[in-house]
């Protein structure tokens, strides 16, 4: 196992520095400069060569890659190891180990939320397939599944928030607070907005799963023993159901990301996604150039995660 | 004791309609396409999938022809306190638009978009995946890590940088960016079609002919690679549509006064309290979009796939 | 006339019928099943796929979901009901009293539990005790069935074995609870012909340890010859004959049992051409009137518009046909049309020996 982990680990290594060219390519190679915000009559030529020198925007290309690069590994000891923010000066790292933990509260929260229900909810499904309950929880997953994240961000946000006045609007916590309960206030709805689309998804899967499972030949093997219809599901079917859903699991994370952007935007949350998507409209590019890495990063590390414990659940895989 | 086969001539047998012997089991024979054909008009949620899109589709094209510049033309005679009425279903909005037609027209916009992006992407995806599926060994090999890397990108963040970057209400750059982050699905698909069929015998036969690369590739090989592509650009329009009002929603689309399901959206929200329905209308028909493009490619998948499953 | 049930017999199924209610019409997969199995006695159910054997045998263990149904008959097995059983009796049967072995080992285990716990979970489940002990006997059943360093074995997944291996431990599993009954259902079919001899093996010496009697299914009459005391051919959902196994090898006298024997290649045989019937088994959800056999029988007459009944052809021996007992015209004549009352006037007897 150990082997294979590093093996893995290995191997993701080509795939960051493509994502670092590759992040790196598209922030420095669009139209437009960090420094055009800068511009104007009464900034001289002068001010704005020296911004560019300062920058290091006058450098070819491969070199700034590269200074870039080899600093920005440095992060864990290095403040400064991925520049300063374009915005308000403040060191990247410390902008965005700061957002951090509020988006992975965030996703957290939904990932298991989604497990908690969607799971339940597939397997009540496939064993009672057909039946009315299943055929309307399947319109409401279509639906569901369907409904953009800002949408419904949007409409829970006016009715809740706003009509209603029983949650908070926005944030994290209320101003000057931070105590618990004010934050799981302040979680309910973004957690709401996301686990809504992903228990509509998972469940599906879940009862595809649960099916494919039911019609083994184990499971007739299991009830011609005299084994009761719990003990079958429980036993038999429910091990062999979770372990494509397992590997979903793990290459979901991409798509987790995204949702955050979009949510955290929408509520407020201040997390990694919404500071990327500010980062973009402000041209922030160490932030965005920051946000995408660790980004790519975090996929990297799901999919290594959702391979591990695949290995782990089903014992057909030899590593 | 053994006797003589058949029956004793001069006898008089009753017929019955399963005595006729070589009547049994014998099925029209039909071609595959037929089958594929039949298989879906029997799915009743495919079919469903297919009138609704042809609904939207149609009502993208008709409504803006009818409505001409109704879905920008501001007015200070109409607004929202407006009844509704049959040139105006919807009513107006706060600049005096007629809802209805500016819906339409967003519609249109999406629905071009989507299909463009999935245009691209199918393009792309049938590329990298017939040459990497084609040639295996290194070539393969590069290809699908670079798919992999592309795949770790954090793909909306993505299209947000390449349109903000490249220009912000730019419908091409718009197409351009969701085409250019999303074509690493389709890619596996032909990429594994491809590995399937390069053994298949009649390659191996156009081989034997002395068929170049390139023909067994585009003339053989690309047209059954097709149909997983077909299902996943179906499915792939739902996704491209939600992104592009997602883009515009976030103001990094396309901003008023063209015409976007997710711009409607932006501007809804500050009136949401009187007006609620000004969410609903875009928000439902992002959904029927969504929910006609799933069906559509779940039917159609369904249909093509050999391996039938039972449906109740 | 029904013949007074007879001592000794473990199992009785009397007019079974199941049927399945598919998107394409009704299926009478069994339609009127009787068949009896004696106490250590070993019953053959011979037929082509397709003809229902399987059907019977999960209608046994009251395994059929939907959309199949039992529709009527009775099951008696060692004086109780089965069919009227309360599902929680049943539970207690299953896997207990009355085993079953399947046709695939390579997908009828589970794949995420050891071989081990597969085997201990039955006796868990009827015996109860401790995992230790369950576990013990595993290991012990392994080394009945003849599988090499059982010990290992019990703690590897399936998918570590090979497919001879897998049905032995198969039939370990069933065997852990001393079933009086066991039901295999082709379970050498999908093996290699050499392991097909070593579980045949395997299964008569276990038979003769545990006075087990055995129902077991095939369509390959070597493997009845081989095992069984007893035989019962089906066809189409019914019985077409039934008796012991030398008066059905030697005295067959259903045009099926016939044609099905003849087909048999011997060895020293000088032909040009296999033995065949001719035509394909009737589609079931449109089968023809009158007997289900005479669209493919060498002896089709009028009379077979009418349904044949499973009359008594020798000492024990039914057969499902017109023709009479040594294989002449029929007594009600060929071109007879036959009615009901005629044909319950010939001597019947609706199960096996």
């Amino acid at each position: 196992m150990a082997t294979y982990i590093l093996r893995r680990l290995i191997q993701a290594i080509p795939i960051m520095i493509g994502i670092s060219i590759i992040s790196f390519l598209i922030v420095n190679l669009t139209p437009g400069s960090p420094v055009d915000k800068f511009r104007s009559p009464r900034v001289s030529p002068e001010t704005i060569q020296n911004l560019i020198r300062l920058y290091g925007l006058d450098q070819p290309l491969i070199i700034r890659f590269w200074s870039w690069f080899t600093h920005f590994w440095t992060f864990p000891f290095d403040k400064l190891a991925w520049g300063y923010s374009f915005t308000d000066g403040l060191a990247v790292r410390d902008k965005i180990f700061q957002r951090i933990p509020s988006t992975l509260l965030l996703m957290g929260t939904s990932l298991v939320v989604t497990i908690v229900l969607a799971i339940p909810i597939g397997i009540l499904q496939a064993v009672k397939q057909y039946s009315w309950a299943d055929k309307l929880i399947t319109t409401f997953e279509t639906v569901g599944y369907a409904m953009p994240t800002f949408w419904l961000g949007l409409i829970l946000k006016q009715t809740f928030a706003v009509q209603l006045n029983w949650l908070p609007l926005y944030g994290q916590n209320a101003l000057g607070k931070h105590d618990l309960p004010d934050m799981l206030m302040h979680l309910i709805l973004p957690v709401t907005t996301l686990a809504v689309i992903s228990v509509a998804g998972w469940s599906r899967y879940m009862r595809a799963s649960m099916l494919e499972v039911l019609r083994q030949d184990y499971i007739r093997t299991a009830r011609s023993k005299g084994l009761n219809g719990g003990q079958v599901i429980r036993k038999h079917a429910l091990r062999n159901a979770l372990i494509p859903i397992v590997t979903l699991l793990g290459l979901t994370i991409p798509s987790l990301l995204s949702g955050a952007a979009i949510t955290e935007t929408v509520f407020s949350w201040p997390g990694l996604g919404w500071l990327g998507v500010q980062s973009v409209i402000d041209r922030d590019y160490p932030v965005v150039l920051a946000v995408v890495m660790i980004g790519g990063t975090m996929v990297i590390i799901g999919n290594l995660l959702a391979d591990i414990a695949y290995a782990v659940v089903d014992p057909r895989i030899h590593y | 004791m053994a006797r003589s086969e058949g029956l004793p001539a001069g006898s008089t047998v009753r017929l019955s309609p399963a005595d006729d012997f070589d009547e049994v089991d014998l099925v029209p024979v039909q071609t595959f396409w037929q089958l594929v054909r039949r298989r879906f008009l029997q799915n009743r949620m495919a079919v469903i999938g297919l009138v609704l899109m042809a609904i939207l589709i149609a009502s993208s094209i008709v409504f803006p022809i009818i409505g001409g510049d109704a879905w920008f033309k501001t007015s200070l005679v109409h607004g929202p306190k407006d009844p509704i009425s049959l040139t105006a279903p919807m009513g107006y909005d706060n600049l005096g638009i007629n809802i209805f037609f500016r819906l339409m027209k967003a519609l249109q916009t999406s629905l071009i978009i989507g299909t463009f992006a999935v245009l691209i992407i199918a393009g792309i995806g049938t590329a990298v995946g017939s040459i990497s599926g084609y040639a295996g060994g290194l070539v393969d090999n590069l290809m699908m890590r670079f798919v992999d890397i592309v795949l770790s990108l954090p793909g909306f963040f993505l299209v947000i940088m390449l349109v903000a970057f490249m220009g912000s209400g730019n419908v091409f750059v718009i197409i351009f960016a969701i085409g250019l982050t999303g074509w690493t699905t389709a890619a596996r698909l032909v990429r594994a079609e491809f590995l399937r069929l390069r053994e298949a015998d009649f390659v191996q036969a156009a081989k034997a002919l002395g068929a170049s690369d390139r023909r067994i590739i585009v003339r053989h090989m690309i047209p059954s690679a097709m149909a997983p592509v077909v299902v996943a650009s179906t499915l792939g329009i739902a996704d491209s549509v939600v992104t592009e009002a997602a883009l515009s929603f976030l103001t990094f689309g396309l901003r008023p006064p063209e015409a976007s399901l997710g711009n409607m959206l932006t501007g809804a929200q500050d009136y949401f309290y009187r007006q609620p329905l000004w969410v609903y209308y875009p928000g439902i028909l992002l959904i029927l979009v969504v929910l006609a493009a799933s069906f559509l490619g779940d039917g159609l998948r369904d249909a093509l796939d050999p391996r039938q499953r039972i449906e109740a | 006339m029904t013949r007074a049930d007879g001592q000794g017999d473990l199992l009785a199924v009397e007019d079974l019928r199941t049927h399945f209610a598919t998107s394409d019409g009704l299926v009478k997969a069994v339609d009127g099943v009787s068949l009896r199995i004696r106490q250590g006695k070993t019953l053959g159910v011979v037929g082509e796929s397709g003809c229902g054997k399987s059907i019977t045998a999960l209608s046994i263990m009251r395994l059929i979901e939907r959309p199949g149904r039992i529709v009527s008959g009775s099951i008696k097995f060692d004086g109780q009901d089965l069919l009227a059983m309360r599902e929680e009796d049943m539970r207690d049967v299953r896997g207990n009293q009355i085993s079953m072995i399947f046709q695939e080992p390579m997908t009828s285990l589970n794949p995420v539990y050891t071989c081990g716990e597969q085997i201990a979970e039955s006796v868990l489940t009827h015996r109860g005790g401790s995992h230790k002990a369950a576990i013990g006997r595993a290991i012990d059943m392994l080394a009945q069935v003849g599988i090499p360093d059982p010990k290992r074995r019990a703690s590897e997944h399936p998918h570590q074995l090979s497919g001879g291996m897998r049905q032995r431990v198969m039939i370990a599993m069933a065997l852990s609870t001393d079933p009086e009954l066991l039901i295999a259902d082709e379970p050498t079919t999908a093996l290699d012909v050499t392991i097909q001899a070593q579980i045949l093996e395997l299964m008569k010496a276990l038979r003769e340890k545990n006075r087990m009697a055995i129902m077991l299914i095939t369509h390959d009459l070597g493997v009845v010859a081989e095992m069984s005391d007893d035989v019962s051919v089906m066809y189409a959902g019914k019985i077409v004959e039934a008796s012991d196994a030398v008066s059905v090898f030697d005295r067959p006298h259903h045009p099926y049992t016939r044609g099905l024997l003849a087909s048999i290649p011997r060895l020293g045989e000088k032909r040009e051409k296999l033995a065949v019937i001719k035509g394909v088994v009737p589609n079931p959800l449109n089968l023809p009137s009158g007997c289900l056999f005479k669209r493919r029988c060498p002896d089709a007459m009028p009379v077979c518009d009418t349904p044949p009944p499973l009359r008594s052809v020798g000492d024990g021996h039914v057969s499902r046909c017109w023709l009479a007992p040594d294989g002449g015209k029929p007594e009600i004549g060929e071109n007879a049309q036959a009615t009901e009352a005629v044909a319950a006037a010939l001597t019947l007897t609706v199960a096996a020996p």
